[in-house]
Formats: structure tokens, C-alpha cells, sequence
């Protein structure tokens, strides 16, 4: 990015740096790209959607889907959190009624999003697909970025942290972008993550890596031939001006990020505090979705899990919120022992207490196991989750290896052959799976993207999230949180601050910053760290617009407007009335939600996106 | 009059699980809150009886309150 001074009114004083890869030539093209709009300049999804808005594609898996790798603006910078990447393309799994496949961007920490954006490069296009498996090279050469495609015979197989301390040994000063095996068997999985390295992975050598998992952005990697990215580049730390140092003190001390924060520092401790609050209203997701008012989910609840196993609160690069909790394995003397897993509100549910398992050290070996094979956690652990409830259903004719819940060593069997390709029937997520099994009812996902831990029950913000669950449309608390549930309440929250989730996905933070993204402070960071005063409504205009162009493109590539814009119809049809908070979403309901939130919208979609050539 | 506490997650490791509490009548939860040492911001949501309940509800003898913390995230 350029470092004018710039007024939300110029946007095309701002000049990002492009690099197009066409892997089918191994050529590479460098272009200063002046941004069209605010989008452009915050970036993230918001530019690279305009990029897929340009593209007719009918297939993800075809050369004309291409792989954009991005930053957002503050990428890079000292403001806390400021590493994220993006991984954005036309998704194997989010897929339309016809057939078509849905935009999607995919996001993660580590420290692979800095070293990414001191390569000198804010946005790599990888075009058509390589021959032979390579890795790209990216880096900050003497004359600029420098861009070289080697061959990657060698890390065919190796999981994704293993492809990470490989390269490692190769290249000093750099960080990774890996796919595991779920991601080299693009065809049968269409689940497979982007696996991002951290300080903590290479310096211990253990699996401390961070995801980018929704959507299949590791399967399209894997389509196109491409297991690794390298990004090497000296540190170029910036500055920390007082002013900076500042914005990051209020991010720490403003309350919205307190709840991330270790207990130690006086946080909440993570997502993993989740479980217990949830519990309260008995709705923790157990079998399925399906909580039945017991406590088995209790044997997950942090105190309960501290006396078998050492929890470890750790960061991205220096990051203070410090939200992950690592587990590790005591030693018989009470030392520290190998890692266990990292312990997160979804992966503990969706591989704990959703599948009928509820010991920890269980729990812990299926989250480990699906990190290494590089699978999304919320696609597979949901997905086994409709394969265990069908065996269940049907003890008569159960399918692959028979496996119902609680099964442990059946379901560790099952992630095992998820990720390296023999099951297809689960690497192609529920939607397909539960199509072709003719029982669609129980299969919880919208658009084809599985539910993240969260209760479809107490969300219909769901229908509208435009990239998976709970990341896209921040909504899956709010019933849980302050008990709305009347019509207003949720065509409010969607049309408005619902929608600003989606912010976060542009300017390079993470979420867990905790507050609005028009917050002052966030306003200050952009000032301060990347010189360019945009006033907070431009800021929420601009988040708004892309998530409209983002729903426009879901109707553009042939999502029905009413009928794939709904929930997993048991949640009207059968409510669980285990769960102790209103229930309120019947059919009529979401038709009336529908109705009105499209109102809405739609006259704010028009022109958002490019007429299409021929 | 006499009233039961509930806390959970990062409430309870700093407090106490439940207990019994003596408050006046007329006594406002934010007042309660704020007996108990809690930073309002640590507390997320609130409910009397099992019902999501505002700062300013006045607590009746024989209530039960909980206090939640602050859920979020991803
Ligand atoms: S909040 Fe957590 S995931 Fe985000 S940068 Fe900090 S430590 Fe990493």
C-alpha cells in the first residue's frame, strides 16, 4: 500500500501490489493497483470479491477459479492482531441449488500474514493449476518482491505441520502456508484448511499451527497443485508511535477483548468459557445438535479438564489478548508433557460433546488429528456428526464403518479417512452426503456450509451469514446473550450490526479486538498505522457494501432466494425443547424474516456488482 | 429479605459458585452487582428466575439471579 494521506473521498490515491501467478506457465506479473473504492483500501474480502465478481465460474475445481491470497490494510502494522491473511476463491463446498459454487473467504493469525505483507506484496492471484505439486516463494528481493515456483515432490503427504517444519528447515526468516493431506486429495474432500504457521510452532517444533479453514480454500489449493506458500522477509516491525501503543493499550483494556484474555490476566479465557454459559440454557450442542437437558457436556468445562491436563494460554506474535489455550499432557512427575491439542470453544464441541464424546484426553486426540490431516474443524466434526446420528437412526443399514456416537476409536477412524481422502461421503460435507442419503432434515448447514457450534435453534442470523455460521453474521449469541426473539428484533440485528461481523475479514484484525468496526478505535489504528483518516461511517459503509456484494454474488451464482436461505427444517419441524431459551423460529417465522431483511437489502445490491463479458 | 447467587465460568472462579445473599428491599441488581465487587463489564447477561433481566429490575424476596459472563467469539 502506498502511504498518502488519503480522505475516504480518493480512495485511488491508495496503490496496493498485485502479483499474478499463472501456475500452468509458472509466469509472474507485478501491477501497482490503484483501488477502485474503500473496499479496495481496507481489503481483505472486500477487494478480492470484486475480483471473483469479475470471474463467471460454474466449477471451483477449474482453471478459471482462482486462489487469491490477501492482506488487509492493517496487515503488518503494530496494531494489535495485525497479521491476518486471506484465503479467498470460489468454494468446493459452499455450492448452490444449481450446482454452481459460492464465493468464500477464509482467515487466520499466525505470523504467516506479516511476513506475507513485508514480502512487499498485498495480493497474490494464483491463476489455472501446476502440472506437478510446487510451493511458491515469495519474497522481499533487492529490486522488490520476488516471486519463484519450485517443485514439491518432497512435501507430498507430509501433514500440514509437517509441509511447515520442512520448509522451515529450508527458509530462515519466513513463514508458511501449507495444506495438509485432506487438501492434496482435493477430489474426494472438499474440506481441506489452509495452515498457517506460528513463532510458537517453529521455535518448539510442536503443532501450534492457525487455520484458515472454512470453505475449501486448502482443496482448491490442492486442486490447483499448490501445497505451500513461503512468505520470507526480514522483520519489519513498525514503529510503535505512542499514539499506536495507545490503540493497542484500548484494545486490551476496553472490554471487548476481556472475555479472550486469560483467567490469569483477569479474562474470561477464551471461546472455551462458552460451554458453561451455553449449558445454562442446555444449549451446548450434543449429538448432533441435539442437547438433552443432561450434563454430560459438564466433563468439558475448563476446571474440570485443568486436572488432567496442563492448559497453557498462548499468542500470536505479540499479540495481549492471548487466547489460545493449548493443551498439554502432565507427566507422571507433574512436568509438562507433549501437546495435547489446542482447546477451543468449536473444535471442543464439535469433535467433544456434538459427537457423544466427553472425555477430555478423547476429545483432545480428535481435534489433534484433524489439525494434522488440515481439515475445517466445523465442516467435518458437523458432518460426522450427521453420519453418526444416520448410523443411530438406521442401526439396520449404518454406513462406512458403522460408527454412532460416542464411539471414539470409530470416529477417530473416520477423521483419519476423511483427511486422507478414502471417504468422500464425509470429505464432501453434509449437504452432499445427506442428499444423496434422502434424509435432509437433521444435516446442519446452510448454503452447503456446515454450523459451527452454535444451535441453529437460536439463530436464523444464520440464513444470512455469506461465509459460514457465526463469522459472517454475528447474531449466534444474541438469544443466549439478551433473550430477543420477536420478528424486529432479528431484521434488526441482521440489517445492521449483524452484517458488521464482516468487517474484521477486511482491514487484517482479528475479531476477538472485540468491538464495533467503526469503534473509534479502530478508526485511530487506521490513522495511526496506515496514515489515512477514514471517518467511521465511511468505514460502515464500506464494511456494508461488501457484505451486499457478497450476498448479491450468492444470488448471482443461483442460491434461491427463499429456499437455500433457511434453516435445517427439524429446527421448525421438531423443536428440541430441551433447550431452554424461546423457541420461536417456526416456518412462518423465517418467511417472514426473509421477507423483510431482503427489503432491506436488495435495493442496496443493486450495481454492486460487474455486468459479466459474453 | 433474601435472595440466592448464581455465577458461572470466569464469575465463579472469582467469586464463589452460589450462595445466599441478603439485600433490601427495593434493591436493584446493578446495586448487587456492584456489592459483590463484579466490574459490570465482566457481566454479560443476567437472569431472575431463569429469564434474561435488565440492570435496573428490582430483585423480590426469594429470587434466584445469575450472572453470566460476557460470551463471544468464534
Ligand atoms: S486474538 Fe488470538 S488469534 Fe487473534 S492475534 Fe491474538 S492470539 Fe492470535
Amino acid at each position: 500500500m502506498s502511504d498518502n494521506k488519503m480522505m475516504s473521498t480518493n480512495p485511488e490515491s491508495v496503490v496496493y501490489q498485485r502479483c499474478t501467478i499463472d501456475l500452468a506457465t509458472g509466469r509472474a506479473d507485478f501491477a501497482a493497483v490503484p483501488c477502485r473504492n474503500l473496499e479496495d483500501v481496507l481489503g481483505g474480502f472486500g477487494r478480492s470479491f470484486q475480483i471473483l465478481a469479475e470471474r463467471d465460474v460454474a466449477n471451483a475445481y477449474s482453471p478459471e477459479n482462482p486462489l487469491i491470497l490477501n492482506s488487509g490494510l492493517l496487515t503488518g502494522t503494530s496494531v494489535m492482531t495485525g497479521m491476518r491473511s486471506y484465503f479467498s476463491g470460489y468454494s468446493p463446498l459452499k455450492q448452490s441449488g444449481t450446482g454452481r459454487p459460492g464465493a468464500m473467504w477464509s482467515t487466520g493469525s499466525g505470523n504467516f500474514g506479516n511476513k506475507f505483507k513485508w514480502t512487499g506484496l498485498d495480493e497474490v492471484i494464483f491463476e489455472n493449476r501446476s502440472e506437478a505439486p510446487v510451493f511458491a516463494v515469495l519474497r522481499d528481493g533487492a529490486n522488490g518482491p520476488e516471486v519463484e515456483l519450485k517443485p514439491a515432490g518432497h512435501l507430498i503427504g507430509l501433514t500440514g505441520h509437517a509441509k511447515i517444519m520442512a520448509l522451515a528447515a529450508e527458509y530462515p526468516d519466513a513463514h508458511f502456508a501449507a495444506i495438509g493431506p485432506a487438501g492434496e486429495n482435493w477430489e474426494t474432500n472438499y474440506m481441506g484448511a489452509v495452515v498457517m504457521s506460528t513463532d510458537n510452532e517453529l521455535k518448539s517444533g510442536e503443532p501450534k499451527s492457525r487455520f484458515a479453514g472454512r470453505g475449501g480454500m486448502g482443496s482448491l489449493m490442492g486442486y490447483k497443485n499448490l501445497l505451500a506458500i513461503v512468505a520470507q522477509s526480514p522483520d519489519k516491525l513498525q514503529k510503535i508511535t505512542p499514539e499506536i501503543r495507545d490503540v493497542n493499550r484500548d484494545i486490551l483494556k476496553s472490554g471487548g477483548s476481556a472475555r479472550f484474555q486469560p483467567t490469569s490476566q483477569g479474562g474470561g479465557g477464551g471461546t472455551w468459557a462458552n460451554i458453561e454459559v451455553l449449558q445454562v440454557f442446555h444449549a451446548v450442542p450434543l449429538n448432533n445438535f441435539r442437547p438433552k437437558g443432561c450434563d454430560n457436556v459438564e466433563r468439558l468445562f475448563r476446571d474440570e479438564v485443568e486436572r488432567e491436563f496442563e492448559v497453557a494460554t498462548e499468542a500470536c506474535h505479540r499479540c495481549g489478548i492471548r487466547c489460545h489455550n493449548n493443551l498439554f499432557h502432565k507427566n507422571e512427575d507433574g512436568s509438562r508433557g507433549k501437546l495435547a491439542a489446542k482447546f477451543d470453544f468449536e473444535p471442543l464441541i464439535l469433535f467433544g460433546s456434538n459427537l457423544g464424546v466427553h472425555n477430555p484426553k478423547e476429545v483432545c486426540d480428535l481435534i489433534h488429528r484433524c489439525d494434522l490431516l488440515g481439515m475445517d474443524a466445523i465442516s467435518l466434526g458437523t458432518t460426522i456428526a450427521y453420519l453418526l446420528d444416520y448410523n443411530e437412526r438406521h442401526p439396520e443399514a449404518p454406513i462406512l464403518n458403522g460408527a454412532t456416537f460416542g464411539d471414539y476409536e470409530k470416529i477417530a477412524a473416520l477423521i483419519d479417512g476423511a483427511g486422507r481422502g478414502l471417504y468422500p461421503e464425509l470429505g464432501r460435507g453434509v449437504k452432499r452426503l445427506s442428499e444423496a442419503l434422502g434424509e435432509t432434515a437433521y444435516a446442519m448447514h446452510v448454503k452447503g456450509l456446515e454450523l459451527p457450534a452454535y444451535l441453529p435453534d437460536t439463530n436464523p442470523g444464520y440464513i444470512f451469514a455469506i461465509a459460514g455460521g457465526h463469522m459472517s453474521m454475528g447474531t449466534h449469541m444474541m438469544l443466549a446473550k439478551e433473550g430477543k426473539h420477536s420478528l424486529d428484533e432479528w431484521v434488526q440485528a441482521i440489517t445492521s450490526g449483524g452484517l458488521l461481523q464482516v468487517g474484521y475479514d477486511m482491514i487484517g484484525l482479528c475479531k476477538f479486538v472485540g468491538v464495533g468496526i467503526g469503534h473509534d478505535i479502530i478508526v485511530r489504528a487506521v490513522k495511526e498505522a496506515a496514515g489515512l483518516e477514514i471517518a467511521s461511517a465511511d468505514i460502515l459503509a464500506s464494511v456494508r457494501r461488501a457484505y451486499l456484494r457478497g450476498l448479491a454474488l450468492e444470488l448471482r451464482q443461483g442460491f434461491h432466494e427463499h429456499e437455500e436461505y433457511t434453516l435445517p427444517s427439524q429446527v421448525m419441524d421438531d423443536p428440541n425443547h430441551k433447550v431452554t431459551l424461546p423457541k420461536f423460529i417456526t416456518h412462518d417465522f423465517l418467511a417472514q424474516l426473509r421477507e423483510r431483511v431482503w427489503s432491506v437489502f436488495k435495493p442496496e445490491m443493486e450495481g454492486l456488482l460487474p455486468v459479466l463479458k459474453g | 429479605m433474601q435472595i440466592r447467587i448464581k455465577l458461572y465460568a470466569s464469575l465463579r472462579w472469582k467469586l464463589f459458585e452460589e450462595a445466599e445473599w441478603e439485600c433490601t428491599p427495593g434493591q436493584k441488581i446493578a446495586s448487587i452487582v456492584e456489592q459483590l465487587g463484579l466490574p459490570r463489564n465482566d457481566v454479560g447477561t443476567v437472569l431472575v428466575n431463569g429469564l434474561h433481566a435488565a440492570w435496573d429490575e428490582i430483585v423480590q424476596d426469594g429470587d434466584v439471579l445469575s450472572f453470566l459472563p460476557r460470551m463471544g467469539g468464534g
